[in-house]
């Protein structure tokens, strides 16, 4: 009898009542095809594949992550609710042990989310992975080693954002090279924070690669990579839109290749991220990954208008492809040895200043962000968000951060810092969290009730 | 016009005879001669017919355990299936007890053909499966209930070689509902169990020849509902388990909780079914009905049945008492050799059978450490009987209230589904029902004729018919797979949801009319979702999935 090798929890939500806008890519009808080919391939019948509905998040599982703004009832909408609580479900199913793996097949996505939420930004309000990372660390505790991946054709800078000073995170981005694409970061030079530098991969890649290119960077840099780094849980944010036939995109994958790229990184749990084929690839490669979870075979699954010539990649990719392999690796073999203070300064407090545009609600907002060098933990954070444009009002916000296994000094200092903060006049809100203590404190409290 | 109901059950048959006022004449129990249900179903008619005394005609329901015991002890035809399986899942991996020849051809999830099947390779796989010893076919291809050109192109083929098949069956034809590997196993069961049905029906047809009152004869289905002798044997399949139905729509017909949410309780002798009805409609298996190893796609009515019953093994361990699953055998009072829940009941008063010196002769020879005295023991047992049953009742309802929806505001306003009180069937309900009810802290009823209701709730059932209706305006194509509907519409875009509703029942009306069905109820959509196509920032089209049904109404007893 047919039977899952190993056990996979399905947490699938395609929420065929919701859009951004009828004519939106992230539109109802986004995951119909999907639908139909797992129900229609069985795939839920077989022993060892269980499906689950998703629970529904509150505001408090949202804020371990983000710093919604003016609070999270006026950003984020109950389908985004849904979505993080089906990813933390299928943490909880995995931490549990009811299943070997989980699969959090719903949308809306969320990784081009950053700590700071003002709107929606590349179809994304709040980061479904960040969020149920820290649910997770909340379970097992700040010790915990998680590695997420992101196969996503556009590069995860929401969840890039919210982990780039995270010693507890190793975040791998593969994406189409953001050169060529929205949201035109993701280059080997951002290699995280002071306190975690080395631990943010980027490996963009040249419009055209294919499996085999994508197999070889699995291959040589992603496996390896992760074999020395030892996480506890690797989380694969699987966006869809490096297939050959996804419209937003230019990348050459197959559903094939998705499914032996799972089989290979052997993910905890899977997230869906983008994917905009909907007809011609997510039915594919979603039961692609379903199969490779389950360890079934995948041999027999193709796309209606698979031609391997066809995809196979230009002649001058492969070149490419290993020239940003040879020096990711590099880098990342020579992360420990490199001279931080030359790179983030001898000060008390490294400074980064940044605009973040907002493509989905048209906002632009202005960053100021300084985070204390600390020589006892990775350093408590300040930010100043000024946003305006799109549907908000000009806003001022501050937003002090005290980072997860933070020194005594830096929980004080924090602390004396949200207060004059919050006795300023300047800022509409003044906001504080303490990842640790799961303390979120704002002046003035415009944070609403929970409405459900 | 009266009606007489017949449920064949695997032990016992049960019938009834109701009037026009929809009153019980009568009722009869016989034990059923396994090896011959035609023999058993002319016993119970000619009992329960001594209660008819007037001339009026006589309509028949009835429902028997020919195909279900077919299906579980292999006795049907040879059969195999013809795959066209395109590319997916492997095919081979799901390990199928019966053959599967395998042939190219592909259609995609929107029901276009990619490639077409080969008319040699068709030839040889029928011809190979023929060799074999198949007698019966099947041919079933993947989305084919979005396309079903493959399946109508390859059986053309089949049927002109002349190769002798006794029977060929279309996945398509059995349901619109997506599922290539239930498509399969339904099929293959339809086509094997197709002839020994069409034979029953041939005696049947003969018996209401011989009996000029009959008027009409209905089989009843997996799903509660009847069907004319002619569709039985076009598709057998949907005849499987009607039985555990037949209870259910006792409870319906019986029950004094008409529109409310209600949970039903059938308490065997090793078995006990729970089955949930909800708002008057009793819920149905989410694909389809599984039979033992086969998982189908034929309609059925929600029921779990758990291993506790009047007959249940006792186990005693550290002062500790566990009931079931395994049955114990017949209970001492009536000369079994094990103590069991009924010896409980009989021993302290609650129920009267047998002989109560025995019941309690066998829990003294049980009772001792924490009960110590045979009252004592009984006493325990019947609680244990009602903590486990009120638990499986509650776990039944946690697992329906987390059956995976797909929209937003199904999530954030689930339906009230839990019941408002617990409605008993079965010999030892009296006992059992009270003290679980007490345990669920809800109202409870123990039906009249509780002990031998399937006869009534196979009187009570009324027709069903359910199709689906898939329209891609994108494509201008309407296709209703049970009909073999797949037709173009005029001008897509302009097409709207108003109009599918309308199709959809309308379509429902003419099949319904076509089967001869008149006194059926009322049509309904119970299923509906609408998406809008848009290619490149353009809304092109709109698909439409609906599946209408006429809602399967009981008809009240009294």
């Amino acid at each position: 009898m047919l039977k899952a090798e190993r056990s996979v929890g399905l947490i699938f939500f395609p929420a065929f009542d919701w859009c951004i806008t009828p004519d939106h890519p992230e539109r109802e009808e986004r995951l119909l095809y999907t639908r139909d080919q797992i129900l229609e391939e069985g795939l839920l019948d077989i022993p060892g594949i269980y499906e689950y509905r998703p629970c529904v998040a509150d505001d408090n599982h949202i804020q371990r992550a983000h710093i919604c703004v003016p609070s999270v009832a006026k950003t984020v909408t109950k389908p985004h609710r849904i979505a993080v609580g089906g990813t933390m479900l299928a943490a909880d199913l995995v931490l549990d042990g009811k299943v070997g793996c989980a699969f959090a097949l719903l949308r809306p996505p969320g990784h081009h989310a950053n700590r700071v939420v003002h709107g929606s930004r590349g179809f994304c309000t709040v980061n479904n992975e960040a969020i149920m990372v820290e649910h997770m660390r909340h379970r097992l505790g700040p010790g915990v080693r998680i590695a997420i991946v992101d196969t996503d054709a556009h590069h995860a800078d929401g969840t890039q954002d919210i982990f780039y000073n995270d010693p507890g995170i190793l975040h791998i981005s593969l994406h189409q090279d953001g050169r060529t694409l929205y949201p035109g970061t993701g280059f080997i030079s951002e290699r995280g924070g002071p306190a975690a530098y080395g631990q943010t991969i980027n490996i963009p890649l040249p419009p055209g690669t294919g499996d085999q290119g994508m197999l070889y960077v699995m291959e040589n840099l992603v496996t390896p990579i992760l074999a020395e780094w030892q996480p506890d849980y690797i989380i694969n944010a699987a966006g869809q839109d490096n297939h050959y036939s996804d419209p937003l995109t230019n990348m050459n994958f197959s559903a094939n290749g998705y499914a032996r790229l799972t089989e290979m990184l052997n993910p905890d749990i899977v997230v869906l991220e983008g994917g905009y084929s909907i007809e011609g690839a997510l039915p594919y490669v979603n039961v692609g990954i379903i199969l490779a979870l389950a360890g079934l075979d995948y041999s027999h699954l193709r796309e209606p208008d698979w031609k391997p010539d066809a995809l196979r990649q230009p002649q001058n990719v492969m070149p490419i492809v290993q020239s940003v392999v040879a020096q990711v690796k590099q880098q990342w073999e020579t992360r420990l040895q490199e001279d931080r203070q030359e790179i983030f300064g001898k000060a008390r407090f490294y400074v980064r200043e940044r605009p973040i545009f907002y493509d989905t609600d048209q906002i632009v907002e202005k960053q100021y962000e300084r985070i204390r060098l600390c020589p006892h933990c990775s350093g408590w954070r300040e930010i100043y968000s000024h946003a305006a444009g799109g549907r908000i009002r000009r806003t001022k916000v501050a937003i002090v951060i005290v980072p997860w296994l933070a020194c005594r000094s830096c929980r004080q200092e924090a602390m004396d810092d949200y207060r004059r903060l919050a006795g300023l006049a300047e800022f509409d809100q003044v906001f504080y969290h303490s990842c640790e203590e799961d303390v979120y404190l704002c002046t003035p409290d415009h944070h609403d009730p929970l409405t459900l | 016009m009266h009606v007489i109901g017949i449920d064949v059950g695997g032990t016992n048959t049960d019938a009834a005879l109701i009037n026009e006022e929809w009153e019980v004449m009568g009722i009869a129990k016989t034990p059923t001669d396994h090896g011959n249900i035609l023999a058993s179903t002319k016993s119970a008619l000619e009992e329960v017919l001594a209660y008819h005394k007037d001339n009026a005609f006589v309509q028949l329901h009835l429902s028997t355990t020919l195909t279900t015991n077919a299906i579980v002890e292999g006795r049907g035809e040879p059969a195999a299936v013809v795959a066209i399986p395109g590319p997916g899942m492997n095919l081979a991996a799901f390990d199928f007890d019966f053959p599967v020849y395998l042939v190219q051809g592909y259609v995609d999830h929107r029901g276009r053909v990619v490639a077409d099947i080969c008319s040699e390779e068709v030839l040889n796989a029928a011809k190979k499966a023929r060799a074999d010893g198949a007698q019966a076919l099947a041919i079933v291809g993947k989305f084919s209930q979005r396309n079903n050109s493959l399946e109508l192109a390859a059986k053309k083929l089949i049927v002109e070689a002349g190769l002798g098949f006794s029977q060929i069956t279309l996945g398509h034809q059995l349901s619109g509902r997506l599922n290539f590997p239930r498509r399969i196993m339904s099929a293959y069961l339809n086509a094997s169990v197709a002839g020994i049905q069409k034979e029953f029906a041939a005696m049947i047809g003969q018996l209401k020849a011989d009996n000029p009152i009959l008027t009409d004869v209905r089989i009843l289905k997996a799903d509660g509902g009847t069907m004319g002798l002619a569709e039985s044997c076009a598709r057998p399949v949907e005849t499987i388990l009607s039985g555990p139905a037949a209870s259910i729509m006792a409870a319906q017909a019986l029950s004094q909780y008409t529109d409310e949410n209600i949970v039903v309780v059938d308490i065997g002798g090793t078995t006990t079914d729970i089955a949930a009805i909800v708002g008057g409609e009793a819920l149905y298996q989410r694909n389809g009905a599984v039979i033992g190893s086969y998982q189908t796609l034929v309609p059925a009515l929600y029921t779990v049945s758990i291993g506790l019953g009047g007959d249940s093994e006792v186990h005693i361990n550290d002062g500790q008492i566990r009931l079931g699953p395994q049955r114990a055998g017949k209970a001492a009072a009536l000369g079994g050799t094990k103590l069991t829940p009924t010896d409980a009941a009989v021993a302290l008063g609650l129920a009267e059978l047998g002989e109560c010196s025995k019941a309690i002769e066998a829990l003294k020879q049980r009772a001792h450490g924490k009960f110590d005295t045979w009252e004592g023991l009984a006493k325990a047992i019947v609680d244990v009987f009602a903590f486990q049953l009120s638990a499986a009742i509650d776990e039944v309802y946690q697992r329906l209230e987390n059956v995976p929806v797909y929209t937003v505001s199904e999530i954030l306003a689930p339906p009230d589904i839990r019941p408002k009180a617990i409605v008993g069937l079965g010999a030892p309900a009296r006992v059992f029902i009270p003290l679980a009810a007490e345990q669920l802290d809800l109202p409870w009823e123990v039906l009249p004729y509780h002990a031998s209701s399937n006869g009534i709730g196979a009187a009570a059932a009324r027709p069903t018919v359910a199709l689906t209706l898939h329209i891609d305006t994108e494509q201008e194509l309407m296709v209703i797979p049970e009909l073999g509907v797949r037709t173009n519409i005029n001008r897509g875009l302009l097409f709207d949801q108003k109009q599918a509703r309308q199709i959809a029942v309308e379509q429902t009306a003419a099949y319904a009319q076509k089967l001869g069905l008149t006194d059926y109820g009322l049509i309904q959509i119970v299923e509906e979702e609408t998406f809008n196509l848009v290619r490149e920032f353009y809304t092109v089209g709109r698909i439409f999935n609906l599946r209408a049904q006429i809602r399967p109404g009981v008809q009240r007893v009294r």
